[in-house]
């Protein structure tokens, strides 16, 4: 149809009263939106934490001093979600049943498309919201029957009859009131009769895993998490909008308890550091802002970062589970690890999960799609993503450092073991003199390989640990240098002595051995084992 | 757009409040002092959990057991407004039901054992089918399974001239067993004097259930090995008009013995105990004086 010269009209003519959205649309709208039903409570806890920012902006105007909180429990097959937030009024209430309806601002909260408050209907048989805001004298409450509804637009398009959305949403929603106290303030909303395909919104364990992962939550505090306190203040001071919610998590077996982020340290996290992404345009403003932290391992009496994939305790599914970077935003993690992985690094991608942390977006015009798999294509994306692999350009180069001074210290602590073998020997007269050769060429080798690892090497501690024990390698070296003065002083044993091998048989027995030690030029360690059983048995044997 | 107003299935009164913080707390506190830990509650507290509130620094965790959906979340409202949810257990049904099936609707189960059970039924203690004094004994014999001490609060609705025949009966019968050699007829001329006078026509039947339902849980306790020690019901008028009973029975379990316990309480003392009345939130002078054996 050729609209060209139409008349300019805001209102098509006699289509009006057309409806044109239908039931099954809710439906469609709520179930497939959430491929993994655990994301479901997250929309919940984004609508809390929204509330939570909107009453503290106001508590202490009102000097309310209570402590903000989003709780969640498990009672029977229901999951609850309470805020002592901001509440809802008798017309936001109202505006429950609106599909894909929502006042909030973009850039200004974290939920602000207006599907997620309905999102329990894809899970749950009912969903139930109770809600007052402060100086209201009433309790809100909205209920939808979401088994009743499903049910209705089944039997309905059995026959062949569809009907309108809003129609159907009436007849399946009910909304009250009753007295309450009008200090009170708060928001409780029950997924009831969860489906038993989705018992995983009944687990407590797997609901703490998911919002620790994915919500507002602060860093454990020390003991549990020494670096936890460093990285909040940098976030902070760093992150404007960084405000971590108190939120609790109880349920039938598990007792209450507070949710943090899912780091402790028993995960021997090394020590973190910090990135700013700054906006080409204007250095001054931040895009972003990255904390970050290597796998650890005991070296040297400290946690060093030790090079390897981000692992935790868990099966083969979990080890993995926090290697790599997450996105965040309002404090919710968008997309999963492999997100920055897939947008910031080009090359040497397995790197990227050797190293576990948070990248906050501060530019706001940066907006999350509707399943918070990744993030709306515009403008303000592009720039990010033209900034930002500044992080995986410092993480590459870090990861390189990080192994270069990890194979130092290896290395060192390896050859070192053997030095002090050796120092051991000569103390206790166990070297014999047909090994002097080799030994001393087993030390040129390993002084070598040290002094290549510590052209490479920028960790101070490790460095002098490096010297140490090349300084401890040279002084062995220097003690074997001569032969006669050894076996004077009883450092050496000589078997062909003590046996009175004549002159030819020693240079037989010598030719031997030097064969043996080219043999094992690889395996030392066997050289050594072989030669200690051959000068055992011919010290039995004569 | 006007939103309707939600009924409301609970109000308290002074009289409810009265016995709640001023006669039963006391003795749960007394109770808490004497199982030496935080009592594990079961119940029907209602959305507002009045009791659980008022009594919250004897209890640990509690059960509770609720019939209406709507009741059941703003009771997991309240729970969280009064941060107690994590110590809440909340079971779906009818209570009777849930006794008798040992599961709710989700085939949750009963924590068992419990220490204090508050049971504020909504109607009377008699229905066809008997569950409701079905639901009970089994109560108590789930206790008796556990060898667990528990003190038991019982309140219902007073309907007078209700299952009249079943009390009647019990009556016969306590006149039986009293007359039958547990006590000497000739030194207690007064049993017939008394079992008529809770027969006869104009006593309400407050007088005549309290009775009825002290010696009904003194009987079940018995035969489940608990020493029971009944106190005086007390009657009050509750919401809208409607008369209620409340009872107060500690049941302590005897280990060791085998067989039916015997109470401490005797049968007399028990009948002795009479009935109270509260009105306008504190203790009144009853309407009738039942006579003594």
């Amino acid at each position: 149809m050729d609209l060209s010269n139409a008349p300019p009209t805001s209102k098509p003519q006699g289509v009006e009263s057309e409806e044109l959205v239908y039931a099954a649309a809710v439906l469609i709208l709520s179930e497939d939106l959430y491929p993994r039903k655990l994301e479901i409570i997250r929309e919940y806890i984004q609508n809390g934490s929204d509330a939570l920012d909107e009453f503290m902006s106001i508590a202490d105007y009102i000097e309310d001093r209570s402590e903000p909180l989003i709780k969640i429990s498990i009672q029977g097959r229901s999951l609850l979600i309470y805020d002592n937030g901001i509440g809802m009024g008798e017309e936001e209430i109202a505006k429950l049943k609106r599909i894909a309806y929502s006042e909030k601002k973009v850039g200004e909260e974290a939920g602000y498309k207006g599907i997620g408050r309905l999102a329990g209907i894809a899970v749950a048989d009912k969903l139930k919201v109770s809600s007052t805001s402060y100086g209201d004298p009433r309790l809100y409450y909205f209920e939808f029957r979401a088994k009743d509804m499903r049910e209705d637009i089944s039997e309905k398009k059995k026959v062949g009859f569809q009907e309108p959305a809003s129609k159907v949403i009436n007849r399946h929603t009910e909304m009250g009131w009753t007295d309450i106290d009008p200090e009170a303030h708060y928001t409780l909303v029950e997924l009831r009769d969860i489906r038993q395909s989705y018992d995983e919104l009944l687990d407590p364990a797997q609901l703490k895993d998911y919002i620790g992962d994915i919500g507002p939550v602060d860093f454990a505090p020390e003991p549990e998490f020494s670096h936890g306190t460093l990285i909040s203040q940098e976030l902070a001071q760093n992150v404007p909008d960084y405000s971590p919610k108190n939120m609790y998590l109880s349920g039938p077996g598990f007792e209450r308890q507070r949710i943090y982020k899912p780091y402790n340290d028993g995960m021997c996290v090394a020590k973190p550091y910090f990135i700013d992404i700054p906006n080409p345009q204007n250095p001054s403003e931040l895009l972003a802002f990255c904390w970050y932290a290597a796998k650890g391992k005991q070296m040297l009496n400290k946690v060093r970062p030790v090079g390897r994939i981000f692992s935790v305790d868990g099966g083969p599914k979990d080890k993995h589970r926090l290697a790599g970077l997450a996105y965040k935003l309002f404090g919710f993690t968008i997309g999963d690890r492999t997100l920055p992985q897939r947008t910031l690094w080009t090359t040497t991608v397995q790197r990227a999960q050797w190293f576990t942390g948070e990248i906050h977006i501060i530019d706001k015009s940066i907006t999350p799609t509707t399943d918070r798999s990744n993030f709306v294509e515009n403008e303000s994306r592009v720039r990010f993503y033209e900034a930002a692999p500044a992080i995986s350009r410092k993480l590459n180069k870090l990861a390189q450092q990080i192994s270069d001074d990890r194979k130092t210290h290896d290395d060192a602590e390896k050859i070192g073991k053997k030095f002090d073998s050796y120092k051991e020997r000569l103390l206790t007269g166990r070297i014999e003199t047909g090994e002097l050769k080799t030994i001393r060429e087993d030390i040129n080798e390993s002084l070598e390989i040290l002094r290549r690892r510590s052209t490479k090497c920028k960790d101070g501690d490790i460095a002098r640990y490096q010297k140490e024990i090349s300084d401890l390698g040279r002084s062995v070296q220097e003690e074997l240098k001569n032969p006669k003065l050894l076996k004077a002083a009883g450092s050496v044993a000589d078997v062909a002595d003590e046996l009175k091998m004549p002159s030819k048989a020693r240079k037989v027995f010598q030719i031997i051995m030097d064969t043996l030690a080219a043999h094992y030029k690889e395996d030392k360690e066997e050289y050594y084992r072989v030669v200690a059983k051959i000068y055992s048995a011919l010290r039995k044997r004569y | 757009m006007k939103l309707p107003r939600l009924q409301t299935a609970f109000e308290t009164n002074p009289n409810k409040d009265f016995i709640r913080s001023k006669y039963d707390k006391p003795w749960i506190e007394h109770w808490h002092h004497e199982r030496g830990m935080l009592l594990k509650y079961l119940g029907l507290p209602a959305r507002e959990m009045l009791d659980i509130l008022e009594w919250q620094h004897f209890l640990g965790r509690f059960t509770t057991i609720e019939r209406e959906e709507n009741e059941q979340h703003l009771m997991f409202l309240k729970a969280n407004v009064k941060d107690v949810e994590h110590r809440l257990y909340s079971l779906y049904g009818e209570f009777d039901k849930i006794l008798l099936a040992g599961r709710d609707r989700y085939g949750n189960t009963p924590e068992w054992p419990y220490d204090l059970v508050n049971l504020d039924y909504f109607g009377g203690f008699i229905y066809p089918g008997l569950a409701r004094p079905k639901a009970l004994k089994k109560l108590i014999q789930n206790q008796g399974t556990y060898e667990s001490s528990f003190l038991l609060i019982v309140t219902q609705h007073l309907r007078d001239g209700d299952s009249i025949g079943e009390k009647r009966e019990f009556l016969e019968d306590l006149r039986r067993m009293l007359k039958n050699g547990i006590y000497d007829n000739a030194l207690h001329p007064g049993i017939d004097e008394i079992i008529d006078w809770y027969l006869g026509a104009n006593i309400p039947d407050a007088a005549r259930q309290g009775l009825y339902l002290n010696c009904f849980l003194r009987d079940c306790g018995e035969a489940e090995q608990f020493d029971v020690k009944c106190r005086p019901a007390i009657v009050y008028s509750g919401t809208g008009r409607s008369w209620m009973i409340h009872f107060t029975t500690e049941f302590r379990f005897k280990p060791g013995i085998g067989h039916r316990a015997s109470s401490v309480q005797s049968l007399v003392e028990l009948i002795n105990l009479g009935l109270r009345e509260v009105g306008n939130g504190k203790f009144v002078e009853g309407r009738f004086v039942q006579p003594q054996l």
